[in-house]
């Protein structure tokens, strides 16, 4: 016999190992969970559509929920996200948690920051969630309040530091825009010096709320070129120290790596729907009607359809066309 | 002895899976991989998991034990197990 040592993984999270395809393992590893669309910010470039008053109509009930939890925790599914929206609006969100938490499953919550008061913190501390991920997109009052509307930068950074205070782990994700991708040295620095543990960042995408506004954001190649050199400096400085994780590729180089290597995530919508992808508008299944094997097996499949194919070659001609990405088609 | 705080195990048809939740990080484990994990997991010592493995695995060579160890130190390395 021969114990073979841990193979490395292939360098993409959520990637199985390059010996391993996601279709060889028999649930998704990592689940991430929209639970909600609606939001108290109206960011201009959610990709989403959230904001006041965006709940879906439809969105899973209490007992639908639960339903879907229970499943995921009896398939062994190790890793859940919970983002929207906003999802600490959610009237369910501490439950949630609690519920996931209690079962084993390692969960992060996908956050704006704005209800990271000191007691939703030593409550999430106490329930025992792996992390918070907070959007920090600027260093500044000025870009952040401008970029997040409604938002306020003084009470996201507070509510990081209330986070730290209770010993949650924290993540810093940023999304760049034109006005925002000069203080990313300033905002990785402010990310460190909150504690976090990872900064996460990439390109922003041409969906949601980003379609009508992408005037006033979408940065020139030279931006991201400085952006991304910025990022590297950064990714050196901290090492050892925080993580610092971006996405250089466009979205579309992604997808075709995806198309060879499917990630083990599957992307639930607020209504219980599942989606192969947030950059796709593929639908590979609905927790309202199927079991999670059903699904697994659909998602599988769903990354052999031509019609996937079709749409990822599109984009080298037309890259708008993630503009589509609400108009959902069911596989 | 047992996973680190942020790695998850799920056994599989091929033997089995690590997840680090921390990095995002997956690791596939082959059949006697899987093995020593899951006796990682209820929180077996050294000693255990070599005999529990010997016991499962055919050892014509003898090599078990030091592959054990040897595997251990690996997952050590990587940030997957404490002690």
């Amino acid at each position: 016999m021969t114990v073979q040592a841990a193979t490395d993984p292939a360098g993409q999270p959520v990637a199985p190992a390059a010996a391993t395809a996601s279709s060889d393992l028999r649930a998704p590893l990592y689940v991430a969970w929209q639970i909600t669309n609606e939001c108290n910010l109206a960011c201009l470039h959610c990709i989403e559509e959230s904001g006041p008053g965006k709940a879906f109509r439809d969105e899973l009930s209490e007992t639908e929920i639960f339903a879907v939890l229970a499943q995921l925790m009896d398939g062994e599914v190790p890793y859940l996200s919970f983002s929207g929206g906003e999802p600490m609006v959610h009237r369910h969100f501490f439950a949630m948690v609690e519920y996931v938490c209690g079962r084993g499953g390692q969960l992060k919550i996908e956050t704006n920051g704005h209800y990271l008061n000191p007691e939703n913190c030593r409550r999430l501390a106490q329930l025992g969630v792996k992390a918070v991920q907070v959007s920090l997109d600027g260093a500044s009052r000025e870009t952040f309040n401008r970029m997040r509307v409604r938002g306020d930068f003084d009470r996201t950074v507070a509510g990081i530091r209330s986070l730290q205070e209770a010993g949650v782990p924290v993540e810093i994700n940023y999304s760049p825009t034109r006005f925002n991708m000069h203080e990313i040295g300033a905002a990785v620095d402010l990310a460190h010096e909150l504690g976090a543990y990872s900064f996460y960042t990439g390109r922003t995408m041409y969906t949601g709320n980003a379609v009508k506004t992408w005037r006033l954001l979408v940065p020139t190649e030279a931006q991201y070129t400085a952006y991304f050199a910025t990022l590297h400096a950064k990714t050196d400085e901290y090492k050892g120290r925080m993580r610092v994780y971006f996405h250089e590729m466009g979205l579309l180089e992604e997808l075709r790596f995806r198309l060879i290597n499917p990630a083990a995530l599957l992307i639930v919508l607020p209504n219980g729907l599942v989606k192969l992808l947030n950059a796709l508008p593929f639908v590979c299944g609905d927790f309202r009607r199927e079991s999670l094997g059903d699904i697994w097996a659909r998602f599988q499949r769903g990354w052999q359809d031509e019609r996937v194919k079709h749409f990822v070659e599109d984009l080298a001609s037309n890259p708008m066309r993630t503009s589509e990405l609400h108009e959902w088609v069911t596989l | 002895m047992k996973l680190a705080k942020y790695t998850k195990f799920r056994e599989e048809k091929f033997g089995g899976v690590l997840f680090e939740t921390r990095s995002e990080k997956v690791y596939s484990l082959n059949p006697t991989a899987a093995a020593v994990v899951r006796e990682i997991v209820p929180g077996a010592n050294e000693r255990d998991i070599v005999e529990r493995v010997k016991a499962r695995f055919i050892d014509d060579g003898g090599a078990i034990e030091a592959e054990v160890l040897a595997y251990l130190a690996d997952l050590r390395q990587k940030g997957l197990l404490e002690d």
